[in-house]
């Protein structure tokens, strides 16, 4: 049996790249068709201690790619010689799992963001499209986020403003798109230093009145 | 001729607990014309004879690049280490088709070794008949490592395999901290007078841009085989005397800009 | 060189009279030919220890490899044949692998040391295979017992273990392990006197130059001892001891 559709599913992640780091974004719902099924999932896990990896759409699926990248992070860690598989190799392998699997008709339905040490951010999409941006964002967040981010975004900023810019998006999407969720999860992944993957907080400083005005 | 019973298969342990098949096989490796591989912090070099078979035939080639950052001397059966060579390839571009970035010298190094340890497991195969040396660079740096039939494998600053090699050997233990120190050039030398070593011994031979190869990797430089003319440089630095004071290797088509070092 | 067993000895598929299988016997041999590997459980962590043998000067040092990691809280400490030993090695990293895969947890020691043996005591079976030439010396940091140590033999055989040593030195090991209340030693203490153990079981005059080798094994998982602070400061902890 091929997943023809996704079930259980996750909505945008965000992504920036700062002069200090690179900043990762979404919300914690995994929803059952329209529904609001699970509200405190995580969708960014860090298998790795050099990067974290931030996805949406089917949630086992996404479950699937973690297990594959904790196997991959685990064999590493038997090796014990001190290589230590950057960044941009992960991203590439992730590439080449998703483009396989497209190819054997029975894709892992996933948009996923890699953040990484070295101020590495790149997207793998479930046909195995692969490239790294500045900014990133998927599902409707490419949409609706995209813009604001590119408009955000300077080559000075920092992660500080980073992280502001991508709540902001996150708080925008919980405005306009139905399946996202208040309640958010975000990674800062220094140049260098400890990677720190926030547990879920919810978005404060919601304001609804506006929606009258919109048509 | 030393006979016993438990030395035809590779399956028999003796009763001493060794395995006369993986011996001899080992054995093969020093029935190759001699090897020289040589490491410092910065480089990685290979050196090797090469034999022809007759007059009207061409030498035989004992240095394959097997990927920008790495390649392998080999002494032993060729045709083994052609089977080997093209294994490691083959590990070397999965690792670039997987991850886009190249292989971790010592890890193909371990599967290789992995590889020819099967080969002493079972009825079915015999061993390798072939000793490699890889040299190679990653990450950490320069490497040089040694595998035998037997799977086993070590990271070295320096050896020499096929043979007369032991005269090599005993060269560059005597000048082991000069290879560790060494820079391109020097380490390119050091490399050729151990080989040249092996040459002693023989009357009427020595060692020519005909008869010998040497390959250089290095941080920043990718692995490259230099043949023929291209040696007759770095031989011009081994030519005054068995030891020299830090021969210049003017005329050797060198990639590196630094400065030759006297450190002998 | 004849007789040694009048010709029953040359295969595992072949029993003598007496019942006996010689290349069994003979595998267990390339064990004891080969450098000392210890294994010791202590308070709260095993401790691995194996005599790596330089066979020559030039050998980068530090990085000769007997003791392999096989799982984050699993490392095996190969004694005999150090090829044959990551061959063990592997299939032992896949069966935790598949473990993982199957029941999302750590595969247990008791689990993992019964299939490497099943593993081992199948090339014991068949004329076309040969038995390993090594012992695999297991040690775990288990979610629920804590500390554990097992041995793999060449036969397939496996036992659970307080102290274990095998190699050129075991006679005289074992008759120190023997003294030792292990099971009340802190870590670095034991580590110290581990690297003592194997230190003066070895022949000053006529052995050669060795490293030793130590990786211990805890709740925060496998840790590779330095091997200058394991010789010099009496076993102090570090971080890896990668070159």
């Amino acid at each position: 049996m091929h997943t023809t559709e996704p079930i259980v599913t996750g909505a945008s992640v965000l992504g920036i790249q700062c002069v200090d780091g690179v900043v990762l974004g979404c919300d914690t719902l995994a929803s059952y068709g329209s529904l609001a099924r699970f509200q405190r999932v995580r969708r960014i896990v860090q298998p790795g201690a050099d990067w974290v990896l931030g996805g949406g759409g089917e949630y086992s699926d996404l479950q699937e790619v973690a297990r594959l990248l904790e196997t991959m992070v685990t064999r590493e860690y038997c090796q014990e010689d001190g290589v230590v598989r950057a960044p941009r190799a992960v991203h590439r392998y992730l590439a080449r799992v998703m483009y396989q699997r497209r190819s054997r008709l029975d894709p892992l339905f996933n948009s996923l963001v890699l953040a990484g040490r070295g101020r590495f951010l790149g997207v793998v999409d479930m046909y195995g499209t692969a490239f790294e941006s500045h900014v990133v964002a998927t599902g409707f967040g490419s949409l609706l986020a995209l813009p604001l981010l590119r408009k955000a975004w300077r080559p000075d900023m920092r992660m500080e403003e980073g992280a502001a810019c991508v709540e902001h998006c996150l708080r925008v999407l919980f405005y306009r798109d139905c399946r996202a969720l208040s309640s958010v999860q975000l990674a800062r992944v220094p140049a260098e230093g400890a990677i720190e993957v926030s547990e879920p907080y919810e978005l404060g400083e919601l304001q609804w009145h506006v929606a009258q005005t919109v048509a | 001729m030393l006979r016993n019973q438990y030395d035809t298969d590779i399956t028999t342990f003796s009763p001493q607990g060794r395995i006369h098949q993986i011996e001899y096989a080992s054995e093969a490796v020093k029935q190759g014309s001699a090897v020289v591989g040589a490491r410092s912090g910065t480089h990685a070099v290979l050196a090797c004879v090469k034999r022809s078979v007759s007059d009207l035939a061409s030498h035989q080639r004992k240095i394959f690049e097997l990927d920008t950052h790495v390649g392998v001397a080999v002494s032993g059966i060729i045709a083994d280490a052609r089977v080997l060579s093209k294994f490691m390839r083959n590990e070397c571009l999965q690792h670039r088709f997987a991850y886009e970035s190249a292989v971790p010298v010592g890890r193909l190094v371990r599967h290789v070794a992995d590889y020819c340890q099967r080969c002493t497991q079972r009825a079915s195969k015999r061993p390798f008949g072939v000793g490699l040396l890889v040299a190679g660079v990653d990450e950490l740096g320069p490497h040089l490592f040694e595998t035998c039939p037997s799977g086993d494998e070590y990271e070295l600053w320096a050896m020499a395999l096929g043979a007369r090699s032991q005269s090599a050997k005993t060269y560059l233990e005597r000048h082991l901290e000069e290879v560790k120190q060494a820079k391109r050039d020097e380490l390119i030398r050091l490399a050729l007078a151990a080989l040249r070593e092996t040459f002693a011994a023989v009357r009427d031979a020595e060692l020519t841009e005909h008869n010998c190869m040497v390959a250089v990797v290095g941080i920043e430089e990718p692995f490259r085989v230099y043949e023929d003319a291209q040696v007759a440089g770095f031989l011009e630095a081994i030519r005054p005397a068995p030891e020299p004071e830090g021969g210049s290797a003017t005329g050797a088509p060198s990639a590196s800009e630094e400065r030759m070092e006297d450190t002998s | 060189m004849a007789g040694v067993g009048s010709g029953y000895d040359l295969s595992t598929t072949t029993f003598s009279p007496e019942g006996r299988v010689f290349q069994l016997e003979y595998a267990n041999k390339a064990v004891e030919l080969s450098g000392t590997v210890v294994g010791v459980v202590c308070r709260d962590a095993v401790v691995l220890a194996v005599e790596n043998v330089l066979p020559h000067r030039f050998v980068v040092s530090g990085t000769l490899r007997r003791v392999h990691t096989v799982d984050r809280h699993v490392a095996i400490a190969v004694g005999g044949m150090g090829p044959d030993g990551r061959h063990l090695v592997a299939r032992a990293r896949s069966e935790a692998e598949n473990y993982r895969a199957v029941y999302g947890e750590a595969i247990p020691a008791r689990v993992l040391a019964d299939r490497v043996a099943g593993y081992a005591h199948l090339y014991s079976l068949y004329w076309h295979v040969r038995p390993f030439g090594c012992t695999a010396v297991i040690g775990a940091w288990d979610a629920v017992v804590g500390a554990v140590l097992y041995a793999v033999e060449p036969d397939g055989s496996v036992y659970k273990y307080r102290a274990y040593a095998h190699g050129k030195g075991r006679t005289a090991v074992r008759t120190e392990l023997d003294k030792v209340r292990w099971a009340e030693r802190e870590r670095a203490e034991a580590m110290r006197e581990v690297a003592g153990v194997v230190e003066r079981s070895r022949d000053v005059v006529k052995d050669k130059p060795y490293e030793l080798e130590m990786v211990v094994v805890g709740e925060r998982g496998v840790e590779r001892i330095d091997r200058f602070t394991a010789a010099e400061s009496g076993g102090e902890r570090s971080g890896g001891g990668d070159d």
